[in-house]
């Protein structure tokens, strides 16, 4: 297991708790993932230790099959790590009981996925509805609660839409508007602007932002998209399944230019956009 | 900054269940979806359930058929069986049979106690005594026939008991029994060898009987003459039944005028099957099918004459020949023609009954055999077509699973919707089947399975075949959705 790649991030955590002793809420010690496909084994993960602090913002990049999805699917209590454990407020995902594991994927972390895995047969409106109805919301105030959320997400005179009846980005709002359901603590998403225009795009930005500002959210979100930068807390960048940098926003401003590579390219391109 | 201490926290607590109507709406909503996939899954299990109802009915309808024929060939056949009894003493082994099987009040059995003279307690023990006779019979009938030459001179029946009777035949009974191992006796062969010591006896009762009956045949015989004893019989309701309650049988006052009925039918039908052989009969009908004198067989008679116009052509063929009875009418003729095809159907419902075992439901070693198999095959092709229906929808499960379905709705919804799909395949397949099979069976026994046919037994059948598709399409789906919905819900969307 490599650490490291964790050098930058010495710093950061103390100055994260000069903003008032914020409880670590995702933890993830020595995280591996290993899929084995036909005989062949694939790294997705190769021993990640993260600290992620409640209320708190980050952005996750990393090119393409660098592991952001699977990390997720581990963070969010998706999926079993090969090895590692990932400790969600302190408790390890690994002990909790079906139940429990149920009640923390409905109520306290929100999911957007990459390919929105939205429920073929419900309308946009029951694709919003059913975790509330998993949660024990009556059917009266899940649906005005749902209409209240789709409405945020720009969609309230679409409810009565399949998914296959939608485009790609107003599927995506939809998966954004459910995962939203039941006021998440956490918000893990996976890429939630990829199909969206600029300006829908931002629209989607300003709300992360929002719940995390307001509600507190702890959004996690994996992205290539530049304009997060400008919102997020702190950056991680993964590679082949290993954490290659993390820091905060204002150290990327910082070190734009002093470090070569892809990297600061990345961050500099950013900066030109916002 | 400052504004963050207040964070979520994360408590974690009880998820609730979600309401069985809930599920219900959900999974409709489904099968709504995907509506034509579900309709492939209905038809297979309708299929499989059409089968086996078509079967189970098959069964029923030609069990009943079998009772029913067997009932009203033996009614038909009453004056039959009057003419053997008034001809001949009933031969030793049926009147065992009769003793040993005949309820208590049979009119038969008293018949034969007053023929052989026997008082009441002698007619018991010859009862107990025949009754033994008979379990011991059954093991000697089904013995092999070589080694039953060997050890019984080939007899069976009450031959077997007087060959077991005779000097020294026991001894080479029992040493054929000791030596050849093919043969056991599922009884203590001193039980036999105490009923052979009996056996002169029985057999003394049994011949004195047989001579009563003799004597009353005689009787009989003289009273009527030269009058073949059908014709007599057609006075069964009058000086001839006086007669033959007088030589000692028991003649029902109320059966007499069936019986003779019964009887002029027989000598009617033997005379128009004998009339045939009359020129102008025979080329009247000829000409009617357009054939040959020669080609003018029995059944195309009888077909002819079940119209009215042809049984009036008919009757003047036979009035040209002088033959015509006085009693005969057109009216006659066509009773005689549908009484004759419907014997007709009724002996080749027995044919093709004949293989009607016991066993459940009276289907027999056969059609159990053919039941289990066609069991296998429903029960495949509902597995077969529910793991296909809940395999594709792993990722479905996968995804309710991320919201935080507990594992129990996604068994539940998918138990719920393996019912609803039996319940409508059973139905449709229960219905189809009932159908085909009742079908079938009319177009194999005609007119005669028609008052075989009972609502309440083909019901019975249809509801056991409902529950049987229903009941193998939810096992098909538990096992599956029970797999995807214990997985992490990850691992269920990466299932192929
Ligand atoms: N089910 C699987 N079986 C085998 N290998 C897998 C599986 N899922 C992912 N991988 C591999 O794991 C690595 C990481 O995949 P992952 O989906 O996490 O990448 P990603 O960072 O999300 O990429 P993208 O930005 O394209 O979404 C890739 O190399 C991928 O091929
Ligand atoms: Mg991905």
């Amino acid at each position: 297991m490599s650490t490291s790649v964790l050098v930058p991030e010495a710093s950061a955590p103390a100055r994260a708790e000069g903003g008032g002793g914020r409880r670590v809420i995702i933890r993830t010690v020595g995280l591996k993932k290993i899929y084995v496909k036909k005989g062949v084994r694939t790294e997705a993960l190769c021993g990640l230790d993260v600290e992620v602090y409640s209320g708190e913002f980050i952005s996750v990049m990393g090119p393409s099959g660098s592991g952001k999805s699977t990390f997720f699917n581990m963070i969010g209590a998706l999926d079993s790590p090969t090895v590692g454990r990932v400790f969600i407020d302190e408790v390890d995902v690994a002990q909790l009981t079906a139940e429990e594991l149920a009640y923390l994927r409905c109520q306290k972390i929100g999911y957007i996925f990459q390919s929105y895995n939205l429920i073929q047969y419900m309308t946009a409106l029951e694709n919003v509805t059913t975790p509330m109805a998993f949660g024990g919301v009556p059917p009266d105030e899940a649906r005005r609660r749902g209409m209240d959320i789709l409405g945020i997400v720009g969609l309230a005179d679409r409810w009565f839409h399949r998914p296959i009846e939608m485009s790609g980005g107003q599927q995506q709002r939809v998966a954004i508007a459910r995962s939203l359901a039941n006021e998440p603590a956490i918000l893990l998403c996976d890429e939630p602007t990829a199909n969206l225009d600029i300006d829908t795009g931002q629209e989607i930005l300003d709300i992360l932002r929002r719940l995390n500002i307001e509600k507190h959210v702890t959004v996690i979100c994996a992205t290539h998209d530049h304009r997060m930068m400008n919102i997020c807390d702190r950056l991680m960048w993964i590679r082949d399944g290993q954490i290659e940098r993390v820091a905060r926003r204002d150290e990327v401003k910082v070190r734009v230019g002093r470090i070569g590579g892809q990297t600061s390219g990345a961050a500099g391109a950013g900066e030109r956009k916002a | 900054m400052l504004g963050r201490v207040d964070v979520k926290a994360i408590v974690i607590g009880e998820q609730p269940r979600l309401g069985f109507l809930r599920t219900l709406r959900i999974t409709v909503d489904g099968i709504r979806y995907r509506l034509f996939r579900a309709l492939v899954t209905v038809a297979v299990i309708a299929v499989a359930v059409a089968f086996l109802m078509n079967i189970l009915s098959e069964g029923i309808i030609k069990r009943a058929v079998a009772a029913n024929t067997r009932e009203r060939i033996a009614l038909n056949r009453e004056v039959h069986r009057w003419s053997a009894r008034l001809t001949t003493p009933t031969d030793r082994d049926t009147l065992l049979a009769l003793l040993a099987t005949a309820e208590d009040g049979d009119p038969l059995l008293e018949d034969a106690r007053q023929f052989g003279g026997l008082t009441p307690g002698e007619l018991a023990a010859l009862r107990t005594a025949a009754a033994e006779a008979r379990v011991y019979g059954e093991t000697i009938e089904r013995m092999n026939y070589a080694y039953r030459r060997r050890i019984l001179r080939g007899a069976t029946g009450a031959a077997a008991f007087d060959t077991l009777a005779s000097p020294d035949g026991w001894s080479v009974f029992i040493d054929g029994v000791r030596e050849i191992t093919g043969v056991r006796l599922p009884f203590p062969a001193s039980d036999l060898e105490a009923f052979a010591a009996t056996w002169p006896a029985v057999r003394e009762k049994l011949v004195r009987i047989r001579a009563g009956q003799a004597d009353a045949i005689a009787t009989l015989r003289a009273m009527r003459r030269e009058r073949p004893i059908m014709e007599a019989l057609a006075d069964a309701d009058g000086a001839f039944g006086e007669a033959i309650r007088a030589a000692g049988f028991h003649l029902d006052a109320s059966q007499a005028p069936h019986l003779a009925a019964q009887a002029q039918r027989e000598i009617d039908l033997r005379f128009v099957e004998r009339s045939i052989d009359l020129r102008t009969p025979r080329q009247t009908v000829a000409r009617a099918y357009d054939i040959l004198p020669g080609d003018v067989t029995l059944p195309r008679l009888w077909r002819y004459l079940a119209d009215r116009t042809n049984a009036a052509r008919y009757l003047d063929a036979l009035a040209e020949e002088d033959a015509r009875p006085d009693h005969f009418s057109v009216a006659r003729l066509q009773e005689l023609s549908a009484f004759r095809r419907e014997a007709a159907l009724l002996e080749r419902a027995e044919r093709r009954t004949a293989d009607m075992g016991e066993g459940w439901m009276g289907l027999g070693a056969r059609m159990g055999w053919l039941l289990l198999v066609s069991m296998l095959v429903c029960g495949i092709g509902i597995a077969n077509a529910m793991l296909m229906a809940v395999t594709e929808r792993f990722r479905e499960i996968a995804t309710l699973k991320c919201l935080g379905s507990l594992d129990g709705f996604i068994l539940l919804m998918f138990v719920m919707e393996s019912c609803i799909l039996g319940l409508i395949g059973g139905l449709a397949g229960g219905l189809i089947g009932a159908l085909i099979g009742t079908g079938r069976m009319l177009v194999a026994f005609g007119a005669v399975a028609v008052p075989a046919l009972s609502l309440g037994a083909l019901t019975q059948g249809f509801l056991a075949s409902l529950i049987v598709g229903i009941i193998l399409a939810a096992l098909a789906a538990v096992y599956p959705s029970f797999r995807a919905a214990r997985l992490a819900p990850m691992e269920a969307m990466r299932v192929e």
